[in-house]
């Protein structure tokens, strides 16, 4: 009972400094989160914290404060889940805090309103997110949702991520660091098998996850639990008696899976989902760990099997892509993922970008691109020459870019289309290869920088 | 009239479509022309709101964030965040104005914002817009009013042919410029405040977005007070009118809560006529009226029978009841985000400040739901029909460029709205003949 007594904040410069965290090696200017006044873009922890957790659709997700820290931002995660009750991942809860509230408390109304949520909801458990006007006014959410929990007997778990902490990265890790103290190995599963992992970090955007899932349990791997793409509150709760944890595209969890590793003895992965190589790799990645001979060769087979499914699928786009030379302009993983993706359907990556890359991710692009692909570091400045200098065919990047590849006369394909489309897995390198060719094929991109009549 | 609930009455919200008092500042200086919003707070406050404007319209937005850290926030009072901002700003663009807009973290903190600005050499405009406080209406009002009282100069003579014209947050660019070409048919010269119509107008640009690209110039902003007159739009904006008049007493005010449907828009025509000294309108202007009025014939037999849903800020709602209302349209629930003096005027059943929770259990009162991009989810577990207004609307692209106010827009709201009511009966009689049939079948 003593751990309940403590305030479950976690310690922040604990977080920040942790190891694992690629930015901090050999930087002068301190942790990574060190947001630049006038220069910072990307969310704050909260937005993190609510990324990694929203996709629990049997939970709760209660944010204390106001209106700025939700308006616009409920409803717009597309994770989809199979939980049979109300998909509580679309349905905005938030205290609304008033000035009321700033000047006296607001801890009473945060209380009514996890009664209201429990009463009215009856999910498996409330997520209370704190914010940085509750934060900074000291609201107890800590004892709040203490008292919730026993008062319904449903845990209520406090997440402090205000986001005058830091960025989306380190709010996902204070997620992790939430639901590990306050939810996994509190209950006991009913049965366990020799080849039971969890999923960390896969969010099943778009229905990512559904994409491969299916291929594991074939295998007889079964997720015991995930963190949190479809997830559900009753099997995180038994995530310590899982024998392998998979970390999908996600290192600012890996404190998570490394105190894991401490606490339950749990080793871990990191893994990528995106385009074949990645797949199977993966896959074969998460049997190898699990280290049994009959399910390693289990896994080559259907590794070959799918690759073969795969290549068929894919004979109608090679001639199209045959030749073909696209530029990236993506951050982080997603520099060396998607041109992994990219290759796979024989599109040369002539460039990446690596601004905000990590270390390893730079050495992984490098990798994968080889000795003549350039790595961007500035790409908005560079990647109109880039195009120019390579004759690259195609440009995939975000919105912002679309102006660059118009005057350029390329096609263009925004990347955070994945945020609505899954291009995950096997089958979504069948639909990235369709979007792609649509892209390539599709005449707006000459005609929309068409000289206007009185132009000469 | 209606019955009015001013309060939730509720600990929170559940499905909230209310926005906060900073979102509002940053959309109107999104309005001033080669402007940097600046949002003093810590970074999520200005990445939630630009992610959200950013999906709205499809236009790259221009907004920057003091990013206000755990250990700024307690040893700095805001100079040294706003300092650094406006230097790394000016690093990279060269804004004609900084809209230093705070947020709940900076407001509870007490940064003297005055004192802070008093220090910066930098063209600076800044105003207090805690979250905690008001919603998107609030925000986008004393911006309008922060702009005229810190640029423009007081003024003694009147031009009686320039009219300043603001329009309330929920009127989209092709709005705003639609009105603004209709009292120029009069022979005006108008200049809005804000201005979205020349910026977030959905037009091919230079579009890396690092200011905003088009709205009313820093130098009309400083000229504005020798109209002869301010024309405000929507109840929330009416105190712009004095705030203008204080810079000069000559300037005649005249308020609108709305320019929408045949009757208020016959208001504004019949003061544009009085106010130029014509007779009869632009030729145009007479055609558009005929149309409309052809139009509420046409949809008058749909919308008679149909009970509505509204959903949005207390203007907006204002606006589309009346409309509605003209052609026997049932306003049965009209749900606002926030309290407004126009909430006792909408012409509706009932009237509340709430959320889409109270909309879901009051679900037997409507048949269509008229609201932002939630109430298409609304709409689907209710099993309705729902047609998009009002921020954000992430389902539909083009929103920027949708036109419901004065005749033409009227026009083509009625029509909107109407085709959407006989769709939904439509799919209601397929299902009844599939059900008979089916019947029928098993019988
Ligand atoms: S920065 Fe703070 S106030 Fe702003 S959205 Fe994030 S938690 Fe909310």
């Amino acid at each position: 009972m003593e751990g309940l007594l403590v305030s479950s904040k976690p310690k922040i410069k604990e977080l920040l400094v942790e190891s694992a965290c690629e930015h901090n090696k050999g930087h002068k200017k301190g942790p990574c989160n060190t947001p630049t006044p006038g220069a910072t873009t990307g969310g704050c922890a909260l937005d993190g914290a609510q990324i990694a957790l929203f996709p629990f659709a049997d939970a709760a997700h209660l944010i204390h404060g106001p209106m700025s820290c939700v308006g616009g931002a409920w409803e717009t995660r597309l994770t989809p889940t199979s939980w049979p009750g109300r998909d509580l991942t679309q349905t905005g809860f938030a205290t609304d805090i008033n000035t009321n509230d700033v000047v006296f408390s607001g801890e009473k109304k945060l209380a009514e309103a996890i009664d209201h949520v429990i009463t009215h909801y009856a999910p498996e458990a409330v997520f209370v997110y704190s914010t940085c006007v509750t934060a900074l006014t000291g609201d107890d959410i800590d004892a709040v949702c203490r008292q919730g929990s026993e008062r319904h007997g449903t845990p209520c778990v406090p997440v402090h991520a205000p986001g005058f902490v830091g960025a989306k990265n380190l709010g996902s890790r204070i997620a992790g660091e939430a639901v590990l103290r306050h939810l996994i190995g509190t209950k006991e599963p009913e049965d366990t098998t020799p080849f039971d992992i969890n999923l960390i970090g896969e969010h099943n955007n778009t229905g990512e996850l559904w994409r491969y899932r299916h291929l594991l349990e074939e295998l007889g791997i079964r997720v015991r639990s995930t963190f949190s793409g479809d997830g559900r509150i009753a099997s995180i709760r038994t995530a310590h008696r899982a024998k392998l944890n998979v970390i999908v595209c996600a290192k600012s969890l890996i404190s998570m899976t490394r105190k894991m590793e401490e606490q339950y003895g749990i080793p871990w992965i990191s893994c990528s989902f995106y385009g074949m190589t990645d797949t199977s790799n993966s896959i074969l990645a998460i049997a190898e760990a699990l280290g049994d001979a009959d399910l390693i060769a289990r896994t080559r087979a259907l590794i070959a099997r799918e690759e073969a499914r795969l290549e068929e699928k894919l004979i109608p786009y090679r001639a199209v892509f045959a030749g073909k030379k696209a530029v990236l302009n993506t951050g982080g993983n997603k520099s060396w993922s998607i041109a992994s993706a990219l290759q796979d359907l024989g599109i040369e990556v002539v460039a990446t970008s690596v601004r905000k890359s990590t270390e390893a991710d730079k050495a992984k692009a490098r990798q994968y691109l080889g000795e003549d692909a350039i790595l961007m570091t500035s790409p908005a400045s560079q990647q109109a020459q880039v195009i120019d200098d390579t004759g690259a065919h195609l440009l995939l990047a975000g919105g912002r870019s679309l102006y660059t590849a118009i005057k350029k006369r390329i096609a263009f394909t925004d990347v955070n289309q994945e945020k609505k489309k899954s291009y995950g897995g096997y089958d979504g390198l069948l639909v990235l290869a369709e979007d792609l060719k649509n892209s390539l094929q599709n005449p707006v991109f000459e005609l929309v920088d068409r000289k206007a009549p009185w132009q000469k | 009239m209606a019955e009015v609930r001013r309060k939730t009455g509720k600990p929170l919200q559940v499905n909230p479509h209310k926005l906060s008092q900073p979102m509002g500042a940053t959309l109107a200086f999104l309005g001033v022309d080669r402007c940097m919003p600046l949002m003093h707070g810590a970074q999520g406050c200005a990445s939630f709101t630009k992610v959200m404007f950013t999906r709205h319209f499809c236009e790259p937005i221009a907004l920057q964030t003091t990013a206000v850290t755990d250990v700024t926030a307690v040893l700095d009072g805001g100079d040294y965040s706003i300092t650094e901002s406006i230097k790394n700003i000016g690093d990279k663009v060269c804004p004609a104005l900084i809209g230093v807009h705070t947020t709940g973290l900076t407001e509870t903190k007490g940064d003297d914002l005055r004192g802070v600005a008093s220090k910066i050499e930098a063209p600076l405009v800044y105003v207090n817009t805690p979250d905690y406080q008001g919603g998107l209406e609030s925000g986008w009002t004393l911006t309008v009013q922060a702009l005229i009282e810190q640029l423009t100069e007081p003024c003694e003579r009147t031009d009686a042919r320039k009219v300043v014209l603001v329009p309330h947050v929920s009127m989209q660019p092709i709005e705003v410029e639609k009105l603004r070409e209709f009292i120029e048919a009069f022979g005006f010269e108008v200049v809005a405040v804000p201005d979205l119509s020349s910026s977030l107008d959905n037009h091919l640009g230079e579009k890396q977005a690092s200011l905003s690209g088009g709205g009313v110039t820093v130098a009309e902003l400083e000229g504005l007070a020798d109209a002869g007159a301010v024309v405000t739009v929507g109840a929330s904006v009416k105190p712009v009118g004095a705030t203008l008049q204080k810079k000069n007493p000559a300037i005649r005010h005249r308020h609108f809560d709305h320019v929408s449907g045949l009757v208020g828009t016959d208001e504004l025509v019949a003061w544009l006529l009085e106010t130029s000294a014509r007779d009869t309108p632009p030729a145009v202007v007479e055609r558009w009226r005929k149309r409309l009025q052809d139009a509420m014939l046409d949809s008058h037999f749909s919308i008679g029978q149909t009970r509505f849903l509204l959903v949005a800020e207390p203007d907006h709602l204002a606006a589309m009841a009346a409309s509605l209302r003209e052609v026997g349209g049932k306003v049965a629930l009209a749900i606002a985000t926030v309290d407004s003096p126009v909430l006792g005027d909408i012409e509706a059943d009932r009237v509340i400040v709430g959320d889409l929770e109270d909309a879901e259990q009051l679900r037997d009162d409507y048949d269509i739901i008229i609201g932002n991009f939630h109430t298409e989810a609304l709409a689907h577990r209710v099993g309705k029909r729902a047609v998009m207004r009002g921020f954000p609307n992430y389902e539909e692209i083009g929103s920027a460029l949708k036109n419901d106010v004065l005749y033409e827009g009227g026009a083509y709201f009625l029509f909107d709205i109407a085709n959407a009511a006989e769709r939904m009966r439509e799919s209601e009689v397929h299902h009844a003949r599939e059900r008979i049939k089916q019947q029928g079948a098993a019988a």
